[in-house]
């Protein structure tokens, strides 16, 4: 490829900044504020794809892109660039995780029963005009008494363990690495085969729409997974630190964190028999519909043969969005230099045409 | 006078934790009564920054650690009578982090460790209280299909 530099407009520049401004409004407190309360499933895309738990940054990301995703995201992961990392929490533990929602497909009667959450997945998807016009009053949902609640948040058991205490499903593994050693693409090259740690980092910072179209692309039929969704889950996290003088474990606060598991169809286990396999994603934030398509994904991407558009290369460097939209927007900075040449071979090709039509009337004319 | 005894970790733990989640304006105003005395122990402050945690997470499918993303946080370290009190917290408020390190270090130095244990306690019971009433509005939405 090639590029020209390009220099002088920057008068122009900065007033096409200065127009851009005017015509989103005022960049305030009040307005970063508003959209963190108002706003937090895109908080959460934001924070998600920006691979940064910053509730009030991804407001402001928001607030100064005017709801540019791209662009709000890639302010993110600017930003996180320029501080130092402090520490590695400690894993979190599926088995505490404080959870707020987690319904499974596979089958009704599941431990712990389907638990709804705070969902609209139920509600009819009709406008509330009403809202228009004037507040609409907040409903307070009911709970149900202290004593007739047995709900433990902490404790909500995990579908595929069923399967597993049934013989389903091979014991999941134990993986002590610790933090530090983990595989982290943002300090190492993304390679392929890439190691499962950095897969499923990648997914969790992966882009919602390019995930979704290639995870669509499955379903409807471009892949070899039919996906029944084992369970997924929203739930709080805690950020668990030790403390560098003493060695006391404690958490830093609460972050939200969902994950989803797919079953797929039965594989020979470790001793020959069929068992379920499960493919999994998970994300700082809330976003279902990602994890369901990147759990599919990952199920596709274990697959001896995948379909070329969900091999574990085409998927991880397809969804990423800094890169890919970056690549996207940049034909719209200047390629005079190429364009330039395109024209001239486009001359040269004319020319010979027309000298090549030249020769042949040349040579009817002598015949 | 400090009253120091190598602390409980576990109840060390939970104080941070604690104090962390708490309502961080209550956390810097009750450490501002207790600081003209708490400074006479001598108060150095050692690191106060902003910073990134990376979180691993546990993959339930295949057991994997893998890092799910960063987790923006203020830091805070200080010494305060020869003891080291530490605190994170999620977002930027090195104030609310300060605080909290002040305390930590005055619960494990024994001072005014009264008061600081009763602040501490009502938080937890405010928190505890959330989290019950979250829970309950959870277990709501609980169904049986054959209702569904």
């Amino acid at each position: 490829m090639a590029y020209v530099a390009a220099r002088g407009g920057e008068a122009a520049i900065e007033r096409a900044e200065a127009l851009y401004r005017r015509l989103l409004g005022p960049l305030d407190p009040g307005l970063v504020k508003g959209l963190e309360q108002a706003l937090p499933h895109l908080l959460d895309r934001v924070m998600s794809e920006g691979s940064l738990y910053a509730p009030e940054l991804a407001a402001l990301a928001l607030a100064q892109t005017g709801g540019d995703l791209y662009e709000a995201v890639l302010l993110l992961r600017a930003y996180r660039t320029t501080l130092p990392r402090l520490a590695y929490a400690l894993p979190i533990e599926p088995e505490v995780l404080f959870t707020v929602r987690r319904v499974s497909a596979a089958f009704k009667d599941i431990p712990g029963g389907q638990i709804l959450g705070p969902t609209l997945d139920y509600s009819h998807r009709l406008l509330r005009l009403g809202g228009l016009q004037s507040d609409v009053p907040p409903t307070v949902p009911e709970p149900v008494s202290a004593e007739n609640c047995d709900f433990e948040p902490q404790q909500v058991p995990f579908v595929a363990d069923w399967h597993r205490q049934n013989g389903l499903m091979p014991p999941r593994p134990t993986d002590p690495t610790p933090g530090p050693a983990i595989p982290d693409l943002t300090r190492e090259p993304l390679l392929f085969p890439a190691p499962r740690a950095q897969r499923l980092q990648a997914l969790s910072r992966a882009d919602t729409g390019g995930v979704l179209a290639l995870g669509y692309a499955n379903m409807r039929g471009y892949g070899a997974i039919h996906p029944t969704v084992n369970e997924v889950r929203l739930a709080y996290a805690e950020v668990r630190l030790q403390h560098p003088a003493t060695g006391a474990v404690f958490s830093a606060g609460r972050v939200r964190y969902a994950q989803a598991e797919v079953l797929t169809k039965f594989r020979p286990g470790p001793d020959g028999k069929p068992t379920l396999e499960l493919g999994f994603a998970a994300s700082l934030g809330w976003n279902e519909v990602k994890l369901i398509a990147a759990a599919m994904l990952d199920a596709a991407m274990d697959l001896p043969e995948p379909h070329p558009a969900h091999t574990e290369e085409f998927v991880l460097s397809h969804t990423e969005p800094v890169e890919a939209s970056g690549f996207c927007i940049h034909y719209k900075l200047p390629h005079y230099v190429t364009f330039g040449s395109d024209l001239d071979a486009l001359r040269k090709a004319r020319a010979q045409a027309v000298a090549e039509q030249e020769a042949s009337r040349s040579a009817e004319v002598t015949e | 006078m400090s009253h120091a005894t190598p602390p409980n970790l576990e109840e060390q733990g939970r104080w941070l934790s604690v104090l962390a989640r708490a309502e961080a304006e209550a956390v810097k105003a009750f450490t501002e009564k207790l600081l003209p005395e708490l400074e006479r122990q001598g108060l150095e402050v050692l690191e106060n920054r902003m910073g990134l945690v990376m979180l691993p997470a546990t993959d339930t499918a295949q057991g994997t650690r893998f890092h799910v993303g960063e987790v923006l946080v203020a830091a805070s370290r200080v010494r305060l009578g020869g003891l080291e009190g530490y605190a994170v917290c999620l977002g930027r408020d090195l104030e609310q982090t300060l605080a909290i390190a002040i305390l930590d270090a005055a619960l494990q130095g024994g001072w005014h460790a009264e008061r600081v244990r009763a602040f501490v306690e009502q938080q937890a019971a405010k928190q505890s209280a959330e989290d019950a009433r979250l829970a309950r509005q959870i277990a709501a939405t609980r169904v049986t299909m054959e209702t569904f």
